[in-house]
């Protein structure tokens, strides 16, 4: 595709009342909807309106939240929907592949081809609740992360395309040489196959990653189809940009197989002042004092004891290595944006209340097109994982304004591409691995015969 | 409530394929069609309008037979019906509790109240060669033992948040009250979680406990947990024995009779009259693979059969009683194989009695007939209810909820209306009380609170 005709994604972070820190607070914002399927059917008919690519929900095991789990909430709104895509977070640390390689390609079927996994090994342990000794270090996290990632793309992988042939005349449904055993033995996992469903329409659902440290990319530009990633500023995004496409060549891959998504919370207005005036509304509702409290485990010194105009005490930083078992990356780019732009406490909390780490953009209509059409034609993104500060109004002016504004500009679609997400991204349909691997692995293929 | 009022309950087994094994050949069968989520809305909008309780689905993690699988099918479901419940089969052998409790919690807010939980402990040692966790397949009594703990697990992490979860009167402020949510630190033999749960209690408090098993340790699980029990039953009299003896145990878990439903499988074959079922029942024969059905008649009595003439009796005196390949259901083994040697079954009639059914009781005949079958297991305490296995889809479904429940309806013996809008309400079952408070006091330990932050 030519540069000329590049076409911006958009994918949308679906969540109870928006990622402002404050948005429950605000008056449009309907509480306590976190548990209500309408609520999220809502937000999903919104985007699928504005032709959006995606929703997406992160997910954990441990700690207090009001919320749905997310391949439970996405296929219902599959039910309900047609054309947008539904990217759910899995982990890889405490569940098991083929549990996991099972209820992706039901939900790709049940979405005729709409599903997405975002691959994370978990920051947040979640031992104590899973009867293990400790949460594996991040090392560890990704020689795991990468066996389950392999075991579920060869049970995938186990049924040929057309091996359910429901021949009424010759009493056939299955035709059993087209199925396989997959005989996977590795460090961590032991899984003989086949998978108990057919491979799904998506061939592999559209794999997702988030991590930007060194690991993570490598990882990356291994196995990811669409990368999140936080970026603070054009040049920082850029870098990152051109990094990750550069790494894709060593894995015989083309800089179109993989989409890079910066996160986007976009604060819009018909103009800026309007947009402006959302912003500070948004700051008013802020409980000043738990945000502040919330940032000061980055530093040595409690930020609630400065003026809020003072610069952010730069010098009282705490050392990185203290956040391993967090995201690093994500840290590292609010501070690194906090000391190049020589942020007020104010300004350092206002950017990361509305994106919790990613951008925050507040403007006009105009202006918020013209943030995404400049990183899209510069080289920073392909597309953005939208973060609307309130919801459903957040959403609703983007697509009701943002979107007609990028479409007339011949940077976003007007009518969805295809029925699956896969066509829609503009990723290729992966082929069915397993020939390759036996035919690598010196292996004839075995089929799993009579079942 | 008194006998007058009592009402018949009706799950429907979901296999679009059908039950009958020459049912996908029908020509009303679309079986090509069982990865397609409409063909499931229309099955379920259907059982929907005849008033059914629930639809329910089966699993196993091998072999190649599945389909859907449970928890993303049913949540799919949840979102394009209103009122029926949905049962996902989940085994405590090959999965884990946390999981299991957070994603039925889930389904049953996305359905408000319409989740059951069929518990089983993984009746295919095959599934043991997929799943890591245990390295293979645990014996029954220690499947039992771990799907004991498993339940319980569950339970606590169920009931690990208070009904009022402290939002108070300002549902603007989204921070959780931590007093109000409590750790379980459960320490088993299998399994130790800390807890609480990340998704507040379900809407029933729990899902409705199902459970399918029959043997002497199944019953007893189903008796302290369960509280409706899918079971195979080939005759009014073994049903009748398997209700009482059922029902009799409850007492020492300080549980009421009704307090747990017993739903017998029903493959029904249903014409408007008695002849054009026999024509259906004949016309499903004739679609099966006969050779295929003696392999497995073989195999269910470790037995060559393609040796012996159809109308042959069957040769239960070569059968192996021990044989480890059956593995799985081994009370729905003893059922069937008591009915053949009641009946003194030809192989012909077995065949023809487990392609409909397998494993539970079969009846042809007319809407009238079904309606004073299911009328007699209901009233002489053999049931109280069925578990329906459409023979046929969906014409099998078609014909039950046009003519079938319309008789039983005017028979006074099944709903007009639903009750309510959540699946307990509709099975006449009381919701269960958080228990947290009564497990602390009873460990001696002040409830803790638990310091850890939201996360959203």
């Amino acid at each position: 595709m030519s540069k000329a005709n590049k076409k911006a994604h958009f994918n949308v972070f679906i969540r109870e009342t928006g990622h402002h820190a404050a948005s429950s607070k605000h008056p449009s914002v309907i509480p306590n909807s976190g548990l209500d399927l309408a609520h999220f059917v809502n937000q999903a008919r919104t985007a699928e309106r504005g032709l959006l690519d995606s929703l997406f929900v992160a997910d954990g095991y441990a700690g207090l939240s009001r919320r749905f789990e997310p391949i439970t909430l996405f296929s219902a709104i599959a039910a309900l929907t047609k054309h947008i895509g539904f990217i759910a977070t899995v982990g890889t640390t405490y569940n098991d592949p083929y549990h996991i390689a099972r209820q992706f390609a039901s939900l790709d079927h049940i979405s005729k081809g709409r599903a997405a996994w975002n691959i994370v090994t978990g920051a947040q342990s979640a031992a104590h609740n899973f009867g293990r000794e400790e949460h594996p270090e991040v090392e560890q996290r990704y020689k795991v992360g990468e066996e389950f990632v392999d075991v579920v793309k060869q049970l995938w992988d186990s049924w040929e395309e057309d091996a359910l042939v429901y021949d009424k005349t010759n009493d056939l449904r299955l035709d059993t040489n087209k199925v396989y055993h997959i005989h996977h033995q590795g460090e961590y996992y032991k899984v003989k196959g086949p998978l108990n469903i057919p491979r799904p329409p998506q061939g592999y659902p559209v794999l997702v990653q988030a991590g930007s440290s060194e690991g993570g990319k490598e990882l990356a530009a291994r196995t990811a189809e669409v990368v999140f990633t936080a970026q603070q500023t054009l040049g920082a995004a850029q870098e990152f940009y051109s990094d990750l496409k550069g790494r894709l060549a060593k894995f015989g891959r083309t800089p179109e197989q993989l989409l890079i998504m910066p996160g986007l919370c976009p604060i819009i207005g018909d103009t800026e002042a309007e947009a402006r005036d959302l912003e500070e509304e948004l700051f008013s509702l802020l409980d000043t004092k738990h945000s502040l409290s919330n940032l000061s485990r980055f530093f040595t010194v409690d930020l609630s004891e400065y003026p809020l105009d003072a610069p952010v005490p730069i010098d009282k930083l705490k050392p990185a290595e203290l956040f391993r078992t967090g995201i690093t990356s994500r840290r590292d780019v609010i501070i690194d944006a906090a000391i190049r732009e020589k942020f007020t406490i104010k300004q350092f909390l206002s950017r990361s209340a509305g994106g919790h780490g990613h951008i925050t953009f507040t403007g006009s209509v105009l202006q918020v097109a013209d943030f995404i059409e400049k990183w899209l034609r510069e080289g920073g993104a392909d597309g953005f994982n939208l973060l609307p500060p309130i919801f459903p109004a957040g959403l609703e002016s983007f697509v009701d304004k943002v979107v007609p504004e990028l479409q007339n500009r011949g940077i976003y679609r007007t009518a969805y591409e295809g029925t699956t997400l896969r066509e829609n991204l503009g990723l290729a349909r992966p082929e069915n691995q397993h020939r390759q691997v036996w035919a690598a692995n010196g292996q004839t293929i075995e089929s799993a015969g009579a079942f | 409530m008194s006998e007058n009022e009592r009402k018949v309950h009706l799950n429907v087994f979901v296999r679009i394929a059908g039950h009958h094994a020459g049912g996908w050949k029908h020509p009303d069968a679309e079986p090509e069609r069982d990865l397609d989520i409409d063909k499931y809305v229309e099955l379920a909008q259907l059982a929907e309008s005849g008033l059914i309780d629930s639809l329910f689905m089966a699993d196993n993690y091998s072999g190649t037979g599945r389909r859907l699988e449970p928890f993303t099918l049913l949540s799919a479901l949840a979102a394009v019906t209103s009122r029926i419940g949905l049962i996902g089969t989940v085994s405590t052998t090959y999965n884990d509790p946390f999981h299991v409790a957070r994603k039925f919690a889930s389904l049953d807010y996305l359905s408000k109240g319409r989740a059951g939980w069929n518990i089983v402990t993984g009746h295919s040692p095959e599934d043991g060669n997929n799943i890591t966790k245990w390295g293979g397949y645990p014996e029954p009594s220690k499947r039992y033992e771990i799907g004991d703990e498993f339940v319980e697990v569950t339970k606590q992490l169920w009931d690990s948040w208070d009904e009022d979860e402290g939002r108070g009167t300002d549902e603007r402020n989204l921070k959780i009250n931590h007093t109000n949510i409590h750790e379980i630190d459960f320490k088993g033999s299998y399994y130790q979680v800390k807890g609480p749960l990340n998704i507040p209690r379900p809407p029933q408090g729990y899902p409705v406990l199902v459970q399918a098993g029959s043997s002497e340790s199944g019953k007893e699980l189903a008796a302290k947990h369960a509280e409706v029990i899918f079971t195979a039953q080939q005759t009014l009299g073994a049903a009748q024995e398997f209700y009482t003896d059922v029902k009799s145990r409850l007492a020492k878990y300080g549980r009421r009779t009704d307090e747990l439903l017993i739903m017998p499988g029903l493959g029904a074959i249903v014409g408007e009259t008695e002849a054009e079922a026999k024509d259906l029942e004949e016309e499903l024969f004739s679609l099966l693979n006969l050779k295929n059905s003696l392999k497995q008649a073989s195999r269910f009595f470790s037995v060559d059969l393609s040796e012996y003439d159809l109308d042959d009796p069957v040769p239960l005196d070569k059968v192996r009683l021990d044989d480890n390949r059956i593995g799985g259901i081994t009370s729905r083994r003893e059922v069937v194989l008591d009915a053949v040697r009641r009946e003194g079954m030809t192989i012909r009639q077995f065949v023809n009695r487990s392609a409909g059914g397998h494993g539970h009781v079969t009846y042809r005949g007319s809407y009238i007939q079904a309606a004073d079958f299911i009328e007699t297991w209901l009233r002489e305490r053999g049931a109280d209810g069925f578990n329906l296995l459409p023979q046929v889809v969906p014409y099998s479904m078609e014909t039950f909820v046009k003519k079938v429940i319309p008789e039983l309806q005017n028979r006074g013996i099944f709903r007009t209306e639903y009750e309510g809008t959540t699946l307990r309400e509709n099975l006449g079952l009381a919701r269960p009380e958080n228990r947290n408070r009564q497990i602390w006091t009873a460990r001696y330990q002040t409830v803790k609170e638990n310091v850890s932050e939201a996360v959203n």
